[in-house]
């Protein structure tokens, strides 16, 4: 199955950043059709596409754009997650690079639609290449009149887009640590539906507060130009339309493609031309997040939010996502799972923001019992502690950070069961000596050391 | 550095003192320009946040001391120590990893006789280990001030090297007034400082 360029149709087209290059490719008809609309009628296109935001949960984005309260004075905010930073995942920096005016048509459109006035693109601050040609988009956009006052003549349409930019967390990629990051607060999540209310209600300054991801609103514009039942008739029964993954790790050709849902697995992996340096041992799907699937059973997975992987955990059966962000990473069969467990692990110790005890303590005890294992000191005990302690965090934390954790461990203690007791019984790995990714030789096993985050 | 006559030793430039008030008027309330206002004491201070730069920030948001340093303490980008001229930031994340990252890594600590966290004696170089730069598809990735260099190995980190000794571009300074400037309106018409 060949790509479905959609998002990516103009990322080769020369001068593409440029307002006027991105008009005569038919850029801003969206949003000159959007007004032509009632409000309810572009949240009805979007519902009838079937979009579920990119941005990793799926969350079905018209739900969010209709529960937005309506015909009230109540300021409200559209905010645009551009912070993007699970590990393999690369998807929100080229579209922000090569198509910036995009973005910010879409975002115009999601104003529009919610009666919204401000809105902010939150930009992660190491992306200083594509922020700077989201800020040219958008000083391009003001100057053409498609923001600020009164927009394409509208009398009852003024709308802002400010660029806010991160200074190096992974938590402010999840919405409420985003919204605390976005009010000038440390980058902390807050307790979550059903215990406190949906951004939509209750988001920035405890306002109504829409929040969707780079590649979500980057898909609104070609949903109202060409329909809802457009998009809705690409892809599965569950997951419409196309999605970017970002393919790395042990590839022929890694960079950004663009499927429609529903493609298996290896296909993909064939499509950017196969692994390199030896044969195909793990794939992990969607971002670090999602446990990965070992080669055997690779051909069983399409990639489509329906798909999942089953942990069983005492009497708990867990399901766990496989399409996640999209960030697909691909190992041979020179890497050694244990050590990759370890500095994933070593991530999350360090991503987690510590407000909430099973995942700022469960992360830092993961982290010290797979070093343990790789320095030669492992027990066979390890592995039942290894999996309490990912029970202990899954569903847990206040945020999904903690079950982000847990669920790669928990899948490879499924898969590479194996291989821990190979590394806890003869202190070496089942690779010999040489194999990715090397132990690093500096980790700091005092974490009490460690700057406190 | 201009002090505009300061009070309390106060070091932001006038511009400075204009952006901050240019984006200060984007949020509903003041305190929401605490990130921005990091970044341009971040640029005014040469390069880190002393604690007379967290003090400044407090006294031009208004806010307390110990709520400046609860902030700026979270977030990895800001630097409370002086980084070298170029601080070369390598990404160990996974793809990286997987793909020599820590060949690279050591290479580099080898050839500047420092460790990740330190800074060489002239304070030309200083090196860390970074969490995924999402730029996952060139690994590995180097970030160096206000640009990535993709497709590092230990082979040619050399030139990277040569190239930044003869570079005066992508410093700390650098990226600060970068990122201050795409939070400006207009910001990417302005003429480059």
């Amino acid at each position: 199955m060949p790509e479905t360029r959609i998002l990516l149709k103009h990322r080769d087209e020369p001068g593409i950043e440029d307002i006027e290059t991105y008009e005569r490719l038919g850029g801003y008809t969206a949003l000159r059709k959007a007004l032509g609309m009632e409000r309810q009628e572009v949240i009805n296109e979007v519902k009838s596409s079937g979009l579920r935001g990119r941005g990793g949960a799926g969350f079905p984005t018209w739900i969010k754009w209709d529960g937005i309260p309506k015909n009230t004075n109540q300021p409200h905010y559209v905010l645009c997650n551009a912070d993007e930073g699970e590990p393999g995942t690369f998807k929100d920096r080229e579209l922000m690079l090569k198509c910036a005016h995009q973005i910010v048509e879409g975002i115009i459109i999601a104003g529009y639609a919610t009666l919204s006035k401000v809105s902010y693109i939150y930009i992660r601050g190491e992306f200083v290449e594509s922020a700077k040609m989201v800020r040219k988009a958008i000083d391009q956009a003001y100057r053409k009149g498609y923001l600020g006052k009164k927009i394409l003549g509208r009398e009852d349409f003024d709308f802002d887009l400010y660029i806010h930019v991160g200074a190096g967390s992974y938590e402010c990629g999840e919405e409420s640590a985003l919204m605390s990051s976005l009010m000038g607060e440390r980058g902390q999540p807050r307790l979550k539906f059903p215990h406190a209310p949906l951004p939509v209600i209750a988001g920035a300054w405890n306002q109504p507060t829409l929040i969707n991801n780079v590649e979500t609103y980057s898909v609104v514009p070609h949903i109202i130009v060409n329909g809802g039942a457009w998009y809705a008739s690409m892809g599965t029964q569950g997951s419409k339309g196309t999605k970017i993954f970002s393919l790395s790790g042990h590839i022929a050709k890694p960079g950004n493609y663009e499927i429609i849902f529903g493609m298996p697995l290896l296909d993909l992996v064939e499509l950017a031309g196969g692994v390199t340096g030896g044969n195909l041992k793990a794939i992990i799907p969607g971002g670090s997040s999602v446990p990965l699937i070992p080669a055997e059973i690779a051909k069983d997975f399409t990639l489509d939010y329906e798909a999942s992987q089953t942990v069983q955990y005492r009497m708990r059966t867990m399901r766990l996502p496989v399409v996640g962000s999209g960030g697909m990473m691909v190992f041979n069969d020179r890497t050694d799972i244990v050590t990759l467990m370890l500095r994933t692990a070593e991530f999350y110790a360090h991503e987690s923001c510590g407000k909430c005890t099973p995942c700022r303590e469960g992360t830092r005890w993961l982290y010290k019992i797979l070093y343990r294992i790789v320095s030669g000191g492992g027990r066979p005990s390890d592995l039942d502690i290894l999996m309490n302690i990912c029970d202990g965090i899954d569903g847990r934390s206040y945020c999904a950070l903690g079950d982000a954790a847990a669920w790669p461990i928990m899948g490879s203690l499924k898969h590479y069961r194996h291989e821990y007791e190979y590394w806890i019984e003869h202190k070496r790995s089942p690779l010999g000596d040489n194999f990715v990714p090397p132990v690093p030789n500096r980790l700091n096993l005092n974490f009490e050391l460690l700057p406190a985050r | 550095m201009e002090t505009n006559g300061n009070e309390g030793g106060h070091r932001f430039s006038q511009k400075s003192i204009a952006q901050l008030d240019e984006i200060i008027t984007h949020y509903p309330e003041r305190r929401a320009a605490m990130l921005p206002a990091l970044w341009i004491a971040q640029r005014e201070y040469d390069g880190y946040l002393p604690p007379e730069a967290l003090q400044e920030v407090a006294d031009r948001l208004e806010r307390p001391l110990s709520e400046v340093q609860a902030v700026a303490s979270f977030y990895t980008m800001y630097n409370f120590r002086k980084r070298g001229r170029h601080h070369l930031e390598v990404c160990t994340c996974l793809s990286c990893a997987v793909r020599g990252a820590y060949e690279v890594m050591h290479k580099l600590e080898k050839e500047l006789g420092i460790s990740a966290g330190e800074v060489t004696v002239d304070g030309e170089f200083s090196i860390a280990e970074v969490e995924c730069l999402d730029f996952c598809g060139a690994a590995t990735v180097v970030q160096v001030g206000d640009q990535y260099f993709g497709n590092v190995t230990a082979e040619n980190v050399d030139m990277l090297l040569d190239q930044l000794r003869n570079s005066d571009s992508h410093t700390p300074v650098e990226l600060a007034d970068a990122l201050v400037k795409i939070m400006t309106p207009g910001g990417s018409e302005a003429a480059p400082a």
